[in-house]
């Protein structure tokens, strides 16, 4: 067995420690409440080694399901997150009993918009409010309900929405949705490439990009590879990865720089030889780490082809 | 003088303008009247960031009656991002020279923070030396985006939220320490210690960044914030303070001073003053004032320097000009 393949199974084997008697995962491994984000991302790594572990997180994801479709930030919450609905999404992938549950999610997703793309607020950025650079016509998610829409959230969704086999029963509108999603991707781009939350120009200024957001939103424009945007941003990525020694950015940089079949092997080593890995206080960190570690199978999983 | 219809309806329209402006802030909207008969403000020199500044907070702290013997006391430090050479964080010399005064005073310290535009809380604290000072001196970092949280109603109701879901630690704490950078912010006029309550908001419950607090409204947020989770002291970082388009894209400012203060609305109208600007002309300094705290020169205890306005006052994008003392330069 490898180093990393070594060093990834112990990481599981914390993961599956850190899981809670609800089946759900906490923030940190400090708490005992569990939360959505968190849960969804050791889903998705434990996918890679299916077991008992997987079936209670996925049991505890569907007893989470709000009444209208969408999931919740963390159990016992009262609003819906569009975030951790898009994840949830993507991690009851490939269970055919679940199917009923992420039709709703997705429905839910359907009639969620940032809040741009409503008329009034269109013509209040267009006018009076333009201290942010942006194109109000083209939104995509929000973090919840009620917000505008950022980069990460918008992410989540079409890469949950690009993983339905058909854009049929209802959900006609799923190619638009996306297309209008991409367009907010590109449009809140930093202007030397990458992104942060979603502030490309602030009064005029521009707004530095960040490593994960950067490579998260890479991931959902992997069709978009020859767009200039979209290589700036690569760019960017590949020029600062080196200097990261953050967890939770190293492994977002080896997923989105290895679907756009970038080297990767210097930061993969990077990543291996981290001093206390397993000790990351913060369990979607330490997931996320596990998927990186595995990035063709978690690219896979996350619906990008590399 | 005889009122033409046109007149009536363009004083109608002003008056309704004006209302609808101002009437949110003539409804008492607080549960609480927490201000203290007298408020204490200690304005102490410091040109910079050296071990110096253990002693220099240590002798302003004990221009103050505190009493943290077996407390748990936690400092609410700004770190939104990092950039090199830039004034966007409240420095971690500071922040280590407090946890230490606390120490040495018998409390026991974290500190806490969840950044508002970063979401790798690792890398902001690694990028901006936290991660090995505080490593170093053994001081424990809670990622507030990330803490447990409990569902907390808001002690005054000017965002029209009941309630907010709050860290653990925040909400247990015996006594926050607000540690803001001194900084204009081009939505809020400045960012102090009221407005550094942000972040207590956890990310992993609003996102990145705080949107739902945009949307209800920035100063009826810091007054709901200030409300409902008190801040019992305040360290002000101003050695080198930012102006201009803060929090993040402003100007270093070198200021050269350190404010402490027993009361967050002092701390903040002192701060202001210091800056050049009127502190009634802060919507959540005026409010708060009403409160939370006390803003009025007459009732504020100056120890260490007195209160003086620079020559030149802070800059500020266009929409705070306003902010501006009269009778300062502009």
């Amino acid at each position: 067995m490898t180093t990393d393949r070594v060093v990834l199974s112990g990481l599981i084997a914390e993961l599956i420690l850190r899981q809670l008697p609800c089946g759900g995962w906490a923030a940190l491994a400090s708490s005992s409440q569990p939360a959505l984000e968190p849960t969804c991302f050791a889903a998705l790594a434990l996918g890679l080694f299916p077991g008992d572990a997987l079936g209670r997180a996925q049991e505890f994801l569907l007893h989470t399901q709000n009444p209208n479709g969408s999931w919740p930030a963390f159990a016992g919450d009262d609003t819906d997150g569009a975030w951790v609905t898009s994840l949830t999404v993507m991690a009851l992938h490939d269970m055919v009993p679940v199917i009923p549950s992420r039709l709703r999610g997705v429905h839910w997703l359907m009639s969620c918009a940032g809040k741009e793309s409503n008329w009034f607020w269109k013509w209040k950025f267009r006018t009076t409010d333009r201290h942010v650079r942006f194109d109000p016509n083209k939104f995509g998610w929000p973090w919840f309900p009620d917000t505008v829409s950022w980069v990460v959230p918008t992410t989540f969704a079409i890469l949950a929405l690009n993983q339905l086999p058909c854009s049929c029963g209802g959900l006609e509108q799923v190619p638009f949705r996306v297309e209008r999603g991409v367009e907010m991707l590109l449009d809140r781009v930093c202007p030397d490439g990458g992104w942060n939350a979603g502030n490309g120009v602030v009064y005029g200024v521009p707004v530095a990009p960040h490593p994960d957001d950067t490579a998260i939103a890479l991931l959902a424009l992997r069709e978009h590879e020859r767009h200039p945007v979209v290589q700036s941003s690569v760019q960017y990525l590949e020029r600062i990865a080196s200097s990261l020694t953050a967890p939770w950015s190293v492994a977002w940089a080896i997923l989105a720089l290895a679907a756009y079949g970038r080297p990767i092997d210097s930061l993969y080593g990077s990543l291996v030889a981290l001093p206390e890995l397993p000790n990351v206080n913060e369990t979607s960190t330490l997931a996320l780490v596990c998927l990186a570690l595995d990035y063709q199978r978690a690219l896979s999983a996350l619906g990008v082809t590399s | 003088m005889r009122l033409t219809r046109r007149d009536f309806l363009v004083g109608s329209a002003a008056l309704a303008a004006g209302a609808s402006v101002s009437v949110p802030f003539l409804l008492p909207k607080y549960h609480i009247d927490r201000r203290p008969k007298r408020s204490r403000v200690a304005i102490l020199q410091a040109a910079r960031y050296s071990q110096e500044l253990d002693h220099t907070l240590a002798a302003g702290l004990r221009l103050f009656s505190i009493d943290v013997r077996g407390k748990r006391v936690v400092l609410k430090p700004n770190l939104v991002d990092y950039a090199a050479g830039d004034a966007i964080n409240t420095h971690p010399v500071l922040v280590l020279a407090a946890a230490e005064s606390f120490r040495r005073m018998g409390a026991s310290v974290v500190v806490a923070e969840g950044p508002g535009h970063q979401r790798d809380t690792e890398l902001v604290l690694s990028q901006s030396g936290y991660q090995e000072s505080l490593r170093d001196e053994k001081v424990r970092f809670v990622d507030l985006n990330r803490d447990e949280l409990i569902r907390t109603p808001l002690r005054a109701s000017y965002m029209g939220m009941k309630s907010l879901w709050l860290p653990r630690t925040v909400l247990e704490a015996d006594f926050l320490v607000s540690m803001p950078k001194i900084k204009t912010h081009h939505w809020a006029g400045v960012t102090l210690s009221m407005k550094n309550m942000f972040g207590v908001v956890p990310g992993a419950r609003y996102g990145w960044p705080k949107n739902i607090l945009h949307w209800k409204g920035i100063q009826e947020s810091i007054l709901d914030l200030c409300a409902t989770a008190p801040v019992r002291f305040v360290i002000a970082d101003g050695i080198l303070a930012m102006e201009g388009n803060g929090p993040l894209n402003g100007t270093p400012r070198p200021l050269g001073k350190i404010v402490l203060a027993n009361d967050p609305v002092a701390a903040d109208a002192t701060c202001a003053r210091l800056m050049g600007f009127e502190p009634d002309r802060i919507l959540h300094i005026r409010e708060g004032s009403r409160f939370l705290g006390n803003a009025a020169p007459s009732l504020i205890d100056q120890v260490g320097e007195t209160v003086s306005a620079p020559a030149e006052p802070f800059q500020v994008v266009p929409e705070f000009r306003h902010l501006r003392a009269t009778g300062v330069s502009p």
